[in-house]
């Protein structure tokens, strides 16, 4: 996600990653009519592919729009077909034309960690793929339950922010950034429910940083 | 929208709508039509009416519905699961309307007037309801797009599917021979019932947040105010509510008119489904800027 504050030589462009925010309680699993969508005991929400009817009622339904429909022909660089990393994704993880897509944490990879006794967020091989290529390094990734966690620190310290948290779907996903919390103030002053989220008010008072970062977290 | 603005503003849902989305718009609205006739088909026990709606909802919603789907194949496994959600609900209701009225139009051809006819038009009429109305509460569901999230859109949706079902059943008579009064009054106070709910819906979405009457300010003047305007307003509700008064104050009306009138009514039950799934969008992950 890109987004543009200020104008001429003092115009700053920030962009966020945004994918499945991994909510404690998915829209998206809740309405899925094949029960495709599904949760994992530790808080990952995957599709499982062979369920999938491709009826796009959690692509619709997800109020972070983190989901896309697989329509069969996706070349992200129109007429130059799919690039080396894209070619060694495709054998590793089966897409399937005619149904829902999303980040699942790299599940797969967490699982396969998990069970060598490795620890998620720390151990390379039991972390995500996009936390442990990302050049900026501004992904952290680990156990929300684990009040020791250097995710649970990092947003105690750092206020991160949860997005549309009037949902209620409390996702596993925060993002420290002031500019955020600001913005996000912003939509619940015309809706008229700050009153209901006092925790945001706290946020809207953090003093701008620099320090752009997103936390996750898998463990419930 | 600019590139940069992508989710900070208004962001309007496509999927259900655009490139095969227009299979699902059609499957919604003739589930509305199909269900629609035969409630009135059987208030007025017309039998072709039955059998039209029953073709109407087996192979035109029911086909679209299939065209939509990325896996059509695995829809059993939609229908196994009706308590996840309403668009499962949904096809069950469709599944079971096709067999409770075929067995029903089989009593009402060889066994007329038996207790087995009574009890499956009331099981095919409950399935006809169903299937008039569950768009309505598949669509109302959606927490994140405010323009939707509306209890008056199901009976919106069941409204206009049940005014359709009147102009198709008035052609239906028509073609037998007879003009249908009672049909006629029925579909001149629905059509004005009609008008004031399109109404009340769009002031109630101005309500819902900046999202909310954004949606409403593209249906009325921005990109979608063509179809809205010519579909919605002119052909939906001018064209028949003139044709309507017009018939009632003559004392006659002639089968062209008719035919017109019941022509802009299936117009403009579609291209108010169109209108409503096209100007849905969500509210903004951050920012409303430039709203």
């Amino acid at each position: 996600m890109e987004w543009v504050t200020g104008e001429g030589d003092e115009a700053v462009m920030s962009i966020y990653p945004m994918r499945c925010q991994h909510c404690e309680y998915p829209v998206c699993v809740e309405v899925c009519p094949t029960g495709a969508n599904q949760q994992s005991e530790n808080g990952i929400v995957w599709i499982d592919q062979n369920k999938c009817v491709g009826c796009r009622y959690c692509v619709v339904s997800c109020p972070y729009q983190a989901r896309t429909f697989n329509t069969g022909n996706k070349e992200n660089f129109p007429g130059r077909g799919l690039t080396g990393f894209e070619k060694a994704g495709k054998r590793l993880y089966p897409h399937q034309a005619g149904t829902a897509e999303k980040c699942n944490f790299c599940k797969e990879r967490i699982e396969a960690g998990l069970a060598r006794g490795l620890k998620p967020g720390t151990d390379r091989e039991a972390t995500p793929a996009c936390v442990n290529t990302c050049p900026a390094r501004v992904m952290t990734f680990g156990d929300l339950d684990d009040p020791c966690s250097k995710v649970s620190e990092l947003i105690g310290e750092k206020e991160g922010v949860q997005l549309h948290t009037e949902y209620g779907t409390n996702p596993s996903i925060y993002y420290i950034d002031s500019k955020i919390g600001a913005g996000y103030m912003e939509i619940l002053e015309l809706i008229g429910l700050e009153e209901e989220f006092g925790l945001v008010y706290r946020y809207s008072s953090v003093p701008s940083t620099n320090d752009v970062g997103e936390k996750t977290g898998v463990t419930r | 929208m600019k590139a940069h603005e992508w989710m900070i503003s208004y962001t309007r849902q496509s999927e259900w709508i655009d490139r095969r989305g227009l299979f699902l718009w059609l499957a919604f609205y003739f589930g509305g039509l199909g269900g629609g006739l035969y409630l009135v088909s059987l208030y007025f026990n017309s039998l072709w009416g039955m059998f039209i709606s029953w073709l109407i909802i087996l192979v035109l919603k029911g086909g679209s519905h299939f065209l939509f789907l990325g896996k059509p194949l695995r829809f059993w496994q939609m229908v196994r699961r009706p308590h996840t959600s309403w668009l499962a609900r949904g096809l069950l209701f469709v599944l079971l309307f096709t067999v409770f009225a075929a067995i029903q139009l089989c009593f009402s051809l060889w066994l007329p007037g038996t207790a087995g006819e009574i009890v499956f038009k009331v099981l095919a009429g409950l399935m006809a309801f169903a299937v008039a109305i569950y768009t309505g509460f598949v669509m109302n569901g959606f927490k994140a797009i405010p323009f939707w999230n509306s209890a008056l859109l199901p009976v919106l949706f069941f409204l206009c599917g049940v005014l359709g079902g009147l102009g198709l059943y008035t052609i239906i008579a028509l073609g037998n021979g007879q003009i249908n009064i009672a049909a006629e009054t029925a579909s001149r106070w629905l059509l004005i019932i009609n008008a004031l709910l399109i109404v009340i819906y769009l002031w109630r979405a101005t309500c819902r947040g900046q999202t909310g009457k954004q949606s409403v300010v593209e249906q009325i003047r921005g990109q979608f105010a063509p179809v809205f305007w010519a579909g919605v307003i002119t052909m939906g509700i001018i064209i028949p509510v003139v044709i309507a008064f017009a018939s009632y104050f003559a004392g006659e009306a002639s089968a062209v008119l008719l035919v017109t009138g019941v022509g802009c009514e299936i117009t403009g039950g579609l291209s108010l489904r169109y209108c409503i799934l096209k100007a849905g969008a969500y509210r903004p992950l951050l920012k409303l800027s430039g709203i």
